[in-house]
This record gives structure tokens, sequence and C-alpha cells, in this order.
């Protein structure tokens, strides 16, 4: 069976609540953070097993050559030793749920089970779906998308949704279960033989999960009965216990939701997409009130459980904060619990906290001096307000809107209930203002108001591609991948017989959209207005031509267009520019509807596309072909001269409630805070009136850059092991990116002061 | 009826965390009656415009050679030269420059705009316990808008800080002081004679003024208020400048005026560590400047002149050093 490759020192190192005194000088890395909490013993080992998983590679995403970053839930032990048996592979592949569900069962099936020495919480997982399971789009979806690239418009659907987890909580396996055989049996009766087949896959899915958490009760009990330590022993008894009941039945302690709530992730993970998980406060409020009110958990224990659920899963998208059903502050003392849990061992996560002008004080201002001791943008700050606004304004009432919750990068959506293919879809915003470009020189364009209106027209073409692309996508997603374990904690799917992807499976399937540009597209429509428009020192022609050839033998022109204002400076005339585009994309989009007839929605946001710009070429915003694009929402590296307010000013004015999501990626250094104390207070101040002004995010990273410079090329420098930053919508550990990220990452360090 | 005021700006700084109290933005004045060898901001130095030019942004493309139309303006491998007796300051040159290598070294600004300019992170002052500070330059050199600007500021809540070498006339004092929260005030050397060498005067005004400040506070009740509401604070500030004013003598005669004549009414005294930074300006000015080659002061040598501050009787949680210090090992 595969078991984890560990260091042999740690692992045999004692069990937890006695000193080891040897753990120091192997134990290479530290958190080098003023300290709130004493880690234990027994979270020093475990949290050294974590960091040497990450380090070594064996939590890489994405490829050896082209990594991109440490945060995999699964653990590589090499390829799935029964590919060739997997039922797809074996007895022919079918595009159906049931076929699917199936195929995940055997996986699952054959996992092993890894129960270490010193864990309470227990569970890993080494394959994906995705390693198993095909994948592919016929050749007719593929043609459609290829059109649309070519416009602009791009991304396949691959889960990014958040389940709601309080099902299970509450239902337990065992009730998940009663609930599909039921609604097959209905099906079944009323021979509806689709909808009965996929509930068929659904409940081969859940019989294996259960079958996963009861194999590790047997395996603790195994372990307990061959033990001699008294620790030891009585801690894999309880695994086994907890194992037990938690495998069909609704945990009934602290621990018992922890783990189950590992379990529950950990399966999700198997599917193999980025989903966020939900608000880890309310869900584990009721029971962290009962143990505690039995007597039967410290407050180091609370922490120490969650510390250990982090380490496994890699972080993962948690919210805290937020409001309740009554908007009232929905913070409670989980919400402190899991914060500490984080600032107990530092390293990876994606805890969001959603802020709102009633927040719990003493909660926002733990939030920001985590936040700022640690300084790796963890928690990230959201503006719960606005998040649940927006959910509004696209329809979602008010009894469902209250629930919006920070779900992965900088988009949110309601728990069970949302199926919107959050940031993988896009609209790439320069391939319009090109097309603008050509078109208005064709038509003799002479004045900025009708180029815009060109602009609107090129587009609500791409617009239109992306509609066509993603519909001709969603007749067949269902059936090629649904997201059927995300299903079974979802509102709907089971009752409906529908998986949540497909068409109305959960009541919310809005299509979002990230866009990347604006800010490029902005400085570029403002120059194109004063240097061709209104000073008409150049042509539309030779703005094409130069930026067709990367300004080759144009630098005074190039350095002309750079040097008109830019976004991000707090500058109206260059703000309203900005604005306008936003405008029009949530006007166009939102006018809109995909197959579920629900209506697109922009997000101000993309994950990676800035630091592939090879293929998108030069740009009239003075941009050579090989630099960045701007990140997201943020002005483009370099263009920010004015300061952080200033930027946080000209972002503010943009309208979040329309959007899904644009976040302030913000990086300083150290020095920013010469001589200051209680740096926290500043970070708090700083969201807080940012967030009032409309800002709806934050990331903040404060790192050395000095220190980043050279663990680029001293990835094996033990003072570097450590360092987690903020990439773009998701946290990773520094020398664990490929280079090109390191570098835009390293260079967008730009702001010297507030 | 406010009057159509307007002033010379070398540079608008948002988000100071180190020109008085809180989170501010500091508006750098042009002109100065003082010729400090270490200054700062030299091209704030002349109340009189003029143009600098930056070789990190020049592309060599000889634009504003040509544009010149009296022929002061040639170059060479070492960069773009002016001849300062040609020039007439007309800005074709600035116009012609296509990546703002060639600029002014000030900039017009109405009341009004100024006005609204600051205001924009008036919700950042609040939050942060700041406001908007002017600095130089000497900003007693542009005293009626300075006054004016306080007063606009004063009505819009916002808190306002002078930041002030002292060189002034009293009248210029009394013209701002009125609509001032907090007084920045430089003390750079006690000596008179020394501060002639070092800055191109003597300190008497300045102490006067300094002095004048003090009574100011006294008969408004430190601590209470002055007339329109408002208490006035007073932070003293010593740069601290390697064999000029960061000697042993000059910190201990500084400490005992502070002491003697002040104890009542300063709540801060900053030591300001030197740096290097603005050498660039040096360079664009197409200066040389005495100071370029000085190193960051290093741990040790400031811990000796806080000594001697605190020696003399300055109070420890009055006394702040700011500013960059060498690292131990360099």
């Amino acid at each position: 069976m595969g078991t984890v490759l560990l260091d042999e020192r740690v692992a045999d190192t004692a069990p937890g609540g006695r000193p080891i005194a040897d753990l120091a000088p192997h134990s290479g890395v530290v958190m080098k953070v003023p300290p709130k909490f004493v880690q234990s013993p027994r979270i020093q080992i475990l949290a050294q097993r974590s960091r040497e998983l990450a380090i070594s590679g064996k939590r890489r995403l994405g490829t050896e050559d082209m990594p991109l970053g440490d945060h995999a839930c699964w653990i590589h032990i090499g390829p799935f030793p029964q590919l060739d048996e997997l039922p797809s592979r074996a007895n022919g592949y079918e595009a159906t749920g049931e076929s699917w569900g199936r195929d995940y069962a055997f996986l699952v099936d054959h996992f092993p089970v890894d129960i270490h020495r010193d864990e309470r919480i227990v569970g890993e997982i080494h394959w994906e779906m995705h390693m198993v399971r095909q994948y592919v789009w016929p050749d007719s979806v593929r043609e459609v998308g290829k059109w649309a690239a070519e416009l602009g418009a791009s991304g396949y659907s691959s889960g990014h949704t958040c389940p709601d987890l309080a099902i299970g909580l509450s239902q337990g396996w065992g009730g998940i279960l009663e609930r599909i055989k039921e609604s097959r049996e209905k099906y079944v009766r009323l021979d509806n033989q689709p909808k009965a087949s996929y509930l068929y896959g659904l409940q081969m899915i859940c019989e294996s999960v259960i079958g996963f958490i009861q194999r590790h009760a047997e395996k603790a009990l195994e372990l307990a009965q061959a033990e001699t330590d008294p620790w030891q022993k009585q801690t894999y008894q309880r695994i086994a216990e907890c194992c037990a009941h938690i495998a069909v039945n609704a945990p009934r302690t602290y621990y018992e939701g922890v783990q189950w709530i590992h379990f529950a992730v950990i399966m999700d993970r198997v599917v193999g997409h980025g989903n966020g998980y939900g608000r880890l406060d309310l869900y584990l409020i009721d029971l962290y009130r009962k143990s505690r009110a039995a007597g039967e958990l410290s407050d180091e224990e609370a922490r120490e459980y969650l510390s250990e659920m982090f380490l496994k899963l890699r972080g993962q998208f948690f919210s805290l904060g937020g409001r309740d059903a009554e908007l009232k502050d929905a913070t409670n003392e989980m919400s402190f619990v899991v914060l500490e849990a984080y600032d107990l061992i530092g390293d990876y996560n994606n805890l969001g906290v959603m802020w709102h002008p009633g927040i719990n004080r003493d909660f926002y201002n733990y939030a920001c001096d985590v936040l700022a001791r640690h300084g790796e943008s963890i928690p990230v700050l959201v503006n719960y307000d606005l998040m649940r606004e927006a959910e509004l304004r696209s329809g979602v009432p008010e009894e469902d809107a209250w629930k919006v919750v920070y779900s992965g990068c900088q988009w949110f959506c309601i728990p069970g209930k949302e199926f919107c293919d959050q940031d993988v879809n896009s609209i790439n915003l320069i391939s319009p203002m090109k097309r603008t470009i050509a078109a208005a020189i064709d038509r003799g364009i002479t004045d900025f108001e009708s180029f815009y209106a060109l602009f609107d027209e090129e587009l609500t073409l791409t617009a239109r591609a992306l509609r066509e692309w993603k519909n001709s996508q969603y007749e067949l997603l269902g059936s090629l991948w649904p997201e059927m374990y995300t299903s079974m904690n979802s509102h709907g799917p089971i009752e409906r017989g529908i998986d949540m992807v497909d068409n109305r499976g959960v009541d919310y399937q809005y299509t979002s959209v990230n866009i990347l540009g604006i800010p490029n597209v902005a400085d570029a429509f403002h120059a194109i207005r004063k240097l061709v428009f209104e000073e008409q020192r150049y042509t539309l022609a030779e703005v094409k031509e130069a930026t067709e050839t990367n300004w080759a033998g144009r630098e005074p022109m190039r350095q002309r267009f750079l040097n008109q204002g830019k976004f991000g400076n707090d500058l109206d005339e260059v703000d309203a520019v900005f604005v306008r585009i936003t405008e029009s994309l949530a006007r166009i989009l939102g006018s809109m509807v995909n197959l579920r007839g629900q209506e697109f929605r922009a997000s101000l946001f993309h994950f990676q596309g800035h630091v592939t710009p090879d293929a998108i070429g030069a740009t009239p915003d003075g941009r050579l072909a090989h630099e960045y694009l701007a990140h997201g929402i943020n002005p483009q590296v370099g263009r920010a001269t004015e300061g952080l307010l200033a930027t946080a000013n000209s972002i503010a004015k943009v309208d979040q409630r329309k959007f899904q999501g644009g976040t302030m990626q913000i990086e300083l250094q150290p020095r920013f805070f010469d001589g200051k104390e209680e740096i926290w207070k500043y970070v708090r101040d700083f969201t807080e009136v940012f967030f009032k002004k409309g800002g709806i995010q934050v990331n903040l990273n404060i790192m050395d850059l000095k220190k980043l410079q050279d663990a680029m090329d001293h990835p094996e420098n033990p003072d570097y092991q450590n360092i987690i930053v903020r990439v773009t919508g998701y946290a990773s550990r520094f020398i664990c990116l490929p280079r090109s990220y390191q570098k835009e990452f390293v260079e967008r360090m730009n702001y010297e002061g507030f | 009826m406010y009057e159509a005021l307007s002033c010379q700006v070398i540079e608008i700084s948002r988000g100071t965390m180190h020109d008085g109290p809180g989170l501010r933005t500091t508006v750098f004045l042009k002109g100065c009656p003082l010729r400090c060898l270490w200054c700062q901001n030299p091209e704030g130095m002349s109340a009189a415009q003029g143009v600098w030019w930056e070789e990190r942004k020049c592309i060599r493309c000889l634009a504003c050679v040509e544009a010149c139309p009296s022929g002061a303006l040639w170059d060479n491998e070492t960069g773009i030269h002016r001849d300062r007796g040609k020039c007439t300051l007309c800005g074709a040159c600035v116009e012609a420059c296509p990546s703002q290598a060639m600029t002014f070294t000030g900039q017009e600004w109405s009341l009004d705009d100024l006005v609204r300019a600051v205001l924009k992170d008036r919700d950042y002052y609040e939050a942060f316990g700041g406001g908007v500070t002017v600095s130089g330059g000497e900003p007693l050199s542009q005293h009626r808008f300075v006054g004016q600007f306080f007063r606009r500021l004063r009505e819009a809540g916002v808190h306002t800080a002078l930041d002030t070498c002292g060189s002034a006339p009293a009248a210029a004092l009394d013209a701002v002081l009125p609509y001032t929260d907090h007084v920045l005030f430089d003390i750079k050397i006690l000596d008179p004679a020394l501060h002639q060498q070092f800055t191109g005067q003597s300190n008497g005004v300045i102490l006067q003024n300094l002095m004048a400040v003090a009574e100011t506070m006294r008969q408004n009740h430190w601590g209470r208020t002055l007339s329109e509401g408002h208490a006035l604070r007073l932070w003293i500030r010593t740069p601290l400048i390697p064999d000029a004013t960061a000697t042993v003598d000059n910190i201990a005669a500084i400490a005992r005026f502070i002491h003697q004549n002040l104890r009542d009414v300063v709540e801060r005294w900053e030591l300001c560590a030197f740096n290097s930074a603005c050498k660039r300006k040096y360079d664009k000015l197409g200066l040389t400047w005495t100071y370029e080659d000085y190193p960051l002061m290093d741990q040790h040598s400031i811990d000796a002149l806080e000594r001697v501050a605190l020696a003399a009787g300055i109070p420890r949680e009055k006394l702040v050093v700011s500013g960059l210090v060498a690292k131990a090992s360099a």
C-alpha cells in the first residue's frame, strides 16, 4: 500500500505531549513570525511533515517543468496502480453520470488508508479523477472554441463552485445515501431512466465515501491493538471510534465535526477542481459549543484539530465573519478559533474574512493582526455587503443572498446553490480593442465617442462568441464531467436527479467571466483619445502599425503613449475610461443569458492570463509585447506612481455590485512600516476605508523584496523554504513557483508608501 | 469670497507616515531662504521655475535640443545639458520630450485645485488620525497661500501641519499659525556661526520664531484650545547630518535649549537620520552634492547622540529617532 514518504526520524519521534529534544536541529525551517500561540511538540511534528511533503514536490500542482504551486491536496506517490482496471477503461467509456460515479467509486475503493503516528485528524488522497478518467470534448464543440478564441473568448468548464457542507454535517453520509436511494426509487418507478441512472452513480459515490471512512476505523483499530505506547494507543482508538461513527452518521462532537469536514473536503478534491468550502465558523459553532459545554474540548485542542486539518488539506478556501440571516454580524467564537489555528502554524492557507461595518471589532482586529504578522495575504479580506448585493443584483432572493461566501481567488457564491463556472472563462479585452482600432481605421473614425461605440460593438461580438462557446459546452457538461460528489452536498441535484452543472440542477447558474487587460485597454483608450483624437499627433493607422511591429523604430511615439495619464493614480479622466469599460462589460454580459436562462456576469480578475503575454503583442498603452499585462483590476506594474491610496481610490470608483469580484493586490516591503508599531492598525484602517469607498477585496503580501530575489536563485536556502505568497487568487510557497511567476511577483512590488 | 491664489508646488506626496501624526498628504512648496548643504529637496530651494532632466527616463531622441528656440540645450555622451544663461524657461523642451525626462521643477496649483486634490484622501486622514502637511522648500515663503490653504482645510475638518525651517518674517508665521494644528519645527544647528556656515544664514530669526510659536501655545494654554477650538502641537525635528548637525556638541546644545526653553510645549523631538536617496535630484539638476558619498549612520553613533540628549534632560518618551540606519554588519 502506498505510504507517504516521511523523514524517518520525525515519524519515529515521541508522541504529542512530550518535548522532543532533537526536533529543532533537523526541522530545518521554523516560522519566523512573532508567535501568539506556542506549537505543541505534536503540532511541530505534523507541521514539519507537511512542509517536507510540500518542499519535496509531493504536493506540486502542474508539471515538473511548469509547477503552479505546492497547494495540491493530494500527495504524489506514483500513478494509480489499478488504472487499467478502471471501469471506463476496462469495460468501455460512457459519457454518463453513472459511468462517472462508477469510476469515482472504483478509484476511492482502491485508495490506501494512511494513518500516521501523532495524528488525530486522518485521511489522505493520492489521485484525482482527472488523472484517470477521460474528459474529452467532441470536435464539434472544440471548433466552436477555436472560433471563440479568435474573438478573445475562452475557457473550459471545470468545477469552481462551493458545496454546502451543512447538509452532510446535519444528515451524515447515511442520511444523504437514504435520500439518493429514495429519489432513485422514485425515478425508477416513474420510468425516468436518465435520472435513475445518474442517481445510481451518486449512490456508488456515496457508498465509496462511507466505505473509505469505515476502512480508516478498521485500520485505526488494528493499529491500536498493536500499539504499546498508551497515548498513541488511545489516539488510534479515538480515531477508530470517530471514523466508525461519522462514516454513516452525523458528527456528535467538535472533534468528529472537524474530521467529518476533513473527509468531505478531501473526497471533493478527488474530483480535482478548485472549489471553495463555505463558512467554517458557522459549520462548526454548534458542535464547538456543545463540546465546550460538555467539558470535553480545550482551547488548545479546538485550535489544533483545525491546524491539523489545514496542514493536511493545504488550506483550502474557507470563510469567516459576514452576516447571518437577519443581517446581524455572524462572527462567533469559532471565527476566532479558525484564525488561531492558522496563526498557530502559518504556512499555506486560503482563509477569507468577510468584513462588514458591523463586524465584531476584536475579530477584525485579530484578522488584521494575523495578516500583518504573517504578511502572507492570509486571511484575504473581502467586503461582505458588496458580495451580497452583487448576488441580489443578479436575482438571488434575500433568503439566499445572505449565505454568500468568499469561495475562491476573487469569487463568491451561495454554497450548494450556485454553479457559475467561476474563474474558468475569460474574455481577453485586447482582442476587441485591436478589432476596434482596425474597424475605426476602415470607417475613418475621427472622434473618441464614435471610437468607443465601435468598441462596444466589438465587445458584444466577443461576448456573443463566449455565449455560443459556453452553451455548446453546457449541452454536454452534465454527461461529460458532472460535479457529482459536490452535488451530494448541494440543494437540488438529489431530488431533481440532475447534476449541479446540468441545466437547473441547482438554482443559480449564472456564467462568470474573468476579464483580462482592463487597465491596459483603459490606458490605451485614454492615450488614443489624447494623442489621436484631441492632439492629432498620430493617426490610428500609425497606432495599429506601431503595436503590430512592437513599436520597432518608434520609441519616441511609444514613450508618448506610455507617458499619458494611467489608471491607478486617482486621475478622474483616466479612471472614468476604466469605469466606462467595466460598465460596458456589465451591460453587455448582463444582457445575455446562457442555456439555463441566466445572465453572464463579469469578474474583474484574471488568475494568470497576465503572465502569458506573448500571444497578445504590444498595446497602445505603451506596453511592449513581452511585458506582462495588468493583473486583474490592478494597474499595470510600474504605472501607479502616486502611492497606494491613489490606486485604492482608482479601484474603488468601480461599482463592484455589478461584478463577480475584483481584487486589489498589494505587495509591500517590511520597510514600508519602518519605525511604526502596531502595523495591524494600518492594515485595519486602510482596508476599512477602502471597503467603505467601494473596494471588495484586498490581498496583502508583506515581503522582503531582496529576500525574494535571492530566493529565486537560492531556493535551497533554509530561510526561504517557508515563504508563502499570494500569487493571484491563490497562495503558494514562493520557491515552488515557476520562475516566470516568481519574476512577475517580484516585479510587482511597487508601493513605496501609502 | 476667497482670493484666487496659486502656489508653486514641487511635489504632492500621498499617504506619508513621517510628516506629522497619522497618515497624511504632504505638499512640498517651492522656495527656501536657507541653503543647507545637505538639502533633500534641492529643486525646492529656488522660488523661481526651473527645468531639470532625468537620465533614467531619457531616450536620447534629442527632440528637446531640436525644439529649443534659444539654442540653450546640447547633448554629449554624459547627457543633455542646458545653458542657464540662454534658457528662457519657455517650456518648448518640456513639451517636446515624449518620455517626461525633461520637466519643470515646479507646477503651479490654484488654491481650489490643491484643496480638491488633498481632500481625495480625507477618509484616510480621518481613519488614521492624519491630515495635510505643507513642507518644502520653506512653506512660509508662500505664507499667504498656506494661510488660506490651511483655512480651507480647517473648514473641511482636516488636520493641518506646518513643516518649517523657521526662517521667515514674523508676519508669515502670524498668517499661518491661526489655522495650524501642528508645527514641525526644525532646529538644525544651535551655534549661530555654524548655522551660518552650513545653511547660509544665522539662526537668530529661526529661534525667535520658535519662541513665538511656543508663546502662542502658552497664551492659548497648551493642552487646551486655540481661539478657533484647536490645540496647537509642536514637534522639533533635527536632521542628523554627519559632521554637521550630528555632533555631540550640537545635539547636547539643542537638547539643553529645548529643556531650558521649551520643555512645557514640545511634545516630541525627532532625530531624522541622514540618507542619500536625494542624490538623484542633484543629478537631475546637474549639480554635485557634498553628501553624495556619505554612508548611512550606524546605530552606535545614533545611540551616542540619544544618550547625550537624554543626559540633557529630554524625557525618553519625547525622543524619537527616524530614518534609515546602517545594519551593524555593513
